[in-house]
């Protein structure tokens, strides 16, 4: 086997609020592998988040380590994490933090003017299917289509992880379905390492690979001989 | 038991506490300025009433050649007048220990007969002259503390051209004199003149005077008509070479009090109505935003059952805590500037007690001021949160509504980054909040302006009024007009080195409805030490027909270049004569009017007098000058140059210090807490934004820039307009300065306006660095996933 995009080995993390001690993560040991499509499963206060933001450089562990290709980010300063997440992680989030006053082309420029070897934003709009629309502002646009436009900026680095923290989670089905859609769809044509969030068991048969969370454990991990195509799920 | 609703208020106040006290203090400027003007207001004129009152000042004055004193019975028999005081006033030559340069005395003479009934004075230390006593005398106050005099103390002083030593009993000060400076000097001089009262007869025989006066002032009954008695008295001494009374209005004293007074009034309005409005936008920026973040607080509150009325009343109460903040502040301070001031007063005013008086009604006022101004600040923002039906703002807001910049729309477009097109677009959505931000800038920079140009229009008044137009070193006046033979011992003094002789004469001049009384000075033709200067620079030449007067002379009577102009002269044959105006002279110091010489003289009917002479004297002689002049009997008022213009600057330049440092802390308070404010303001509305940036692999400094940029844009753009509006403000606030007495020159040099920009960038910079750092502490993922 390939060797992992990430390894995390012992990964613990303990936010201090006050006077009491929240354990987010107890000793988390998990590899994800280039392709792949993960879904996390669990209920709130699992760590599935705390879990994702220390994958993607937003925040770092108390104890244990994770590797990025070889690469250690368990002791990242903040410059370095800056450069990891300019390269190499697209994020997309429940609310889709679009900047209001720039239009979707000049929301995913903002990106492509900063990173190596981005695609032109025209095709990453048009790989999510927003290629008529992409002189509209946030404002203008549906929150389906807003949430692709996140989706678009996010992959138009051409990153090689895309961590996405409850990405339908504002949406109603059928604008879910689209958006899972091009999620699935830059996995597939891109080989883009994609974990996804959610609270939403049946968004599980589209994965490679469920992990399911508990009090700061993965408790069940489960592979799926064969994804199902997003159009089919239901819920 | 506090609300559960206040307890909300307390904890946002204090998570803004930041800019709870940015909007405080820009507000505390303002009412601070309006406390400070009204209670100095308050003070001078209380202090100014009661010290008139009780010491008896009078409402009318004049002068005479040599009256009788049984013509001053007949002045209390004219309808309206209450009480006369016939006096003997002169001045003399005196020799202070120390000094090289001769002091003026000015001998005001008091009755023996009777207690003094008017201009009574207020004795600080020692005691009255004893009757019949002839060498005893009273000192002014500011005369004595600048020459360090006291009680028991002799002065030499030469008294009708008689070496004679005066002893000091007595310390004191007089209604008339609370400007304590010889008539017409803009600043007093303290240790070149002084008042001294001596024993009537005393000074009456030493002028041949005995038995008559040659000054007097009257005291009118309530509701007496000022003009008719002025035109009475006039007529009853003209045989006595009375030279025309006059009201307190043309009193040299009290007219200074009054200029200052009404400098006051105009500063007492324009600073708050700026500074407030400035304060007024700033707090509805604040409580817009706070509405904003809380919309969804709003809805719940509603929800719960709250009125809309108690939600903004919730919110107005915020306001209002800023106000109190802010008057606490303003107050206190301007309590406190208050009586730096009238610390600063005391040298030029001199009462017996000038005690700060706090104008509480002015603090009432700028509570009202400003609750309203706060109100109007919140009142839109906080109805539009309340009329928003609870359901509908418990949803997250939709995405602000933008579109290209007009710019943008004119095709620069490609020029443009991603990050600069927010920052256009940004200002453009939010115009208003923009313009306010400019003018709060604009504020700070013009306030900036103020100090540095008050030092540059000072300086070039002394350049000007000391080197181009008075090239003399000395001018010296004679106690009467005297012969060419004179102006010979004059011209002959040791160390002279030129000598061009003065006719001057006491005249009205009138025009229309106007007239003033002034001396018009005779010059000679060809004279170079006093030159007479146009608006351009060129030297005017007083014709043989017409009189050359001060632009402001002109402007009081409200004549023009070339009007006609009736000159009544008020010694001597008191001819009758009009002149063209045939010049205007641009002066800063006082009013004047000068005629040709020969034409005075001819007017005068006298052929080579003179009353004085400018002169130009050898250093390397001075002393021997000194010693000569104050020796010289007839030579009663001597003015140096330079010493004037040192007590000019020691005096001014210690009040343009003291303002300059005022202005300054003001200007980086209102520049600081504009730009504090809205990038704050700008971080908060943004931070949704800002942290996407981050997330996406922007860097701090690069987010930064993103957020400041803007600022930036607005920074620059109030720049201009601040030293646009800091040359208009310097030419209002010179001009509600500039009175009769002094007119300040607009001049702003290169320099004035640099500083300018040097303090507003540097205290946009300083806030920029204070937002920068709390950017830094910006929680990307909590920001990221909490609902806008």
């Amino acid at each position: 086997m390939a060797s992992p995009v990430f390894l995390a080995q012992g990964l613990r993390k303990v936010y201090h609020t006050g006077e009491v001690d929240v354990v987010a993560l107890s000793g988390v040991d998990v590899e994800f592998h280039e392709g792949e499509l993960v879904v996390l499963l669990g209920p709130s206060g699992s760590g599935k988040s705390t879990l994702l933001n220390i994958m993607g450089g937003l925040d770092v562990p108390t104890s244990g380590t994770l590797d990025y290709k070889g690469w250690s980010l368990t002791h990242a300063d903040e410059k370095t994490l800056t450069q990891f997440r300019r390269s190499c992680v697209g994020f997309v989030f429940q609310f889709y933090n679009l900047i209001p006053s720039l239009t979707a082309r000049e929301n995913v420029a903002l990106i492509t003017d900063i990173s190596r070897d981005p695609m032109k934003p025209e095709d990453a709009l048009e790989l999510v299917g927003l290629g008529p629309r992409m002189d509209h502002f946030p404002s203008q646009l549906s929150g389906g289509e807003q949430q692709r436009v996140a989706i678009a900026r996010a992959i138009a680095k051409r990153p090689e992880v895309l961590l996405c923290d409850e990405p339908t989670g504002a949406l109603d089905v059928t604008t879910g379905l689209t958006v899972l859609e091009a999620i699935e769809q830059i996995n597939r044509e891109l080989g883009t390492l994609a974990v996804i969030i959610t609270h939403n068991a049946a968004m599980a048969e589209m994965a490679d690979r469920v992990l399911h969370l508990s009090d700061g454990h993965i408790v069940k991990t489960r592979s799926n001989e064969t994804r199902m195509p997003v159009r089919s799920l239901q819920w | 038991m506090l609300a559960a609703l206040d307890r909300k208020l307390l904890r946002d106040i204090g998570r803004m506490k930041g800019q709870t006290i940015a909007v405080s203090l820009v507000m505390a400027c303002g009412l601070m300025m309006m406390t400070t003007t009204r209670s100095l207001i308050r003070t001078l004129e209380g202090t100014r009433e009661t010290y008139y009152q009780t010491n008896r000042m009078a409402d009318v004055f004049g002068y005479v050649k040599r009256a009788p004193l049984a013509a001053a019975d007949r002045l209390a028999e004219i309808a309206g007048v209450a009480a006369v005081e016939p006096r003997v006033v002169v001045d003399v030559t005196l020799d202070l220990p120390g000094v090289d340069e001769p002091a003026t005395g000015h001998i005001v003479s008091l009755p023996e007969e009777k207690p003094q009934s008017l201009h009574l004075i207020f004795l600080r230390s020692g005691r009255m002259p004893q009757i019949g006593e002839r060498r005893e005398v009273v000192v002014s106050e500011a005369f004595a503390e600048a020459n360090h005099l006291q009680p028991g103390d002799t002065l030499a002083a030469v008294i009708n051209g008689h070496r004679d030593t005066l002893r000091i009993v007595g310390i004191g000060l007089s209604p008339e004199f609370v400007f304590e400076a010889r008539a017409g000097e803009t600043l007093p001089d303290n240790k070149r003149f002084g008042v001294i009262w001596m024993n009537y007869h005393a000074v009456a025989i030493a002028y041949n005077l005995d038995g008559a006066f040659n000054d007097f002032c009257i005291d009118l009954a309530p509701g007496a008509n000022a003009a008719t008695v002025i035109e009475e008295a006039d007529r009853l001494l003209a045989r006595y070479g009375a030279a025309g009374a006059y009201t307190r209005k043309d009193h040299a004293s009290a007219a200074r009090l009054n200029d200052e007074l009404r400098v006051l009034h105009a500063l007492s309005v324009a600073y708050p109505v700026i500074f407030l409005s400035v304060a007024a936008f700033m707090v509805n920026a604040v409580l817009a935003r706070l509405v904003r973040l809380q919309r969804e607080q709003i809805a719940q509150l509603k929800a719960l059952g709250y009125s809309s009325r108690d939600v903004g009343w919730h919110y107005l109460k915020f306001a209002l805590v800023i106000v109190v903040i802010g008057t606490i502040i303003g107050s206190i301070a301007g309590r406190f500037m208050g009586e730096w001031f009238v610390n600063l007063y005391t040298i030029f005013f001199r009462f017996p007690a000038l005690d700060f008086r706090m104008d509480w009604s002015a603090l009432g006022l700028a509570l009202l001021i400003s609750s309203a101004a706060a109100t109007v600040g919140v009142i839109g923002v906080v109805r539009q949160a309340v009329k928003l039906p609870p359901a509908e703002a418990m949803r997250p807001e939709p995405p602000a509504d933008f579109k290209p910049s007009w710019l943008e729309r004119l095709g620069f477009t490609r020029w443009f980054s991603p990050q600069f097109r927010m920052a256009l677009r940004n200002i453009e959505r939010r115009p208003w909040q923009a313009v306010f931000t400019i003018a709060g800038l604009a504020l700070a920079t013009g306030l900036m302006v103020l100090p540095g140009a008050m030092s540059d229009s000072l300086n070039y008044l002394l350049t000007y009024q000391w080197n181009m137009a008075q090239r003399q070193d000395v001018v010296v006046f004679l106690t009467e007009p005297g012969s060419g033979k004179a102006f010979h011992d004059l011209e002959h003094l040791p160390g002279v080195v030129t000598a061009e002789p003065v006719r001057s004469v006491q005249a009205r001049i009138h025009f229309g409805p106007h007239t003033r009384k002034i001396p018009i000075t005779g010059t000679p033709r060809g004279g170079n030490l006093n030159r007479l200067l146009d608006s351009k620079g060129n030297t005017i030449v007083p014709p043989e027909e017409g009189i050359v007067m001060s632009a402001k002379l002109a402007e009081v009577l409200g004549a023009r270049l070339g009007d006609e102009v009736q000159i009544e002269v008020l010694e001597g044959q008191r001819a009758k004569r009009t002149a063209p105006i045939s010049g205007l002279i641009e002066d800063f110091a006082g009013i004047a009017a000068y005629m040709d010489l020969r034409a005075i003289r001819r007017l005068l009917r006298e052929d080579s007098t003179i009353n004085g002479a400018y002169l130009t004297v050898d250093n390397a002689r001075w002393p021997d000058f000194m010693r000569e002049i104050k020796d010289t009997p007839r030579s009663s008022i001597v003015l140096i140059k330079k010493e004037q213009l040192a007590a000019f600057r020691k005096t001014t330049g210690q009040m343009v210090n003291t303002l300059r440092a005022f202005y300054f802390v003001l200007a980086v308070i209102v520049a600081f807490g504009v730009v504090y404010n809205s990038a704050r303001i700008a971080l908060s509305e943004r931070n949704r934004d800002l942290a996407t940036l981050r997330v996406v692999g922007f860097s701090q400094r690069e987010v930064a820039a993103v957020l400041l940029g803007e600022l930036t844009i607005l920074v620059l753009a109030a720049l201009p307009f601040g030293l646009l509006f800091g040359r208009g403000l310097v030419g209002y606030i010179l001009s509600a300065v500039s009175t009769e007495a002094v007119r300040m020159p607009v001049r702003i040099e290169l320099t004035t306006y640099s500083v300018a920009l040097t303090v507003v960038l540097s205290a946009a910079v300083a806030s920029f660095a204070v937002v920068s750092r709390m950017l830094r502490k910006l929680d990307l993922v909590g920001v990221l996933k909490a609902r806008d």
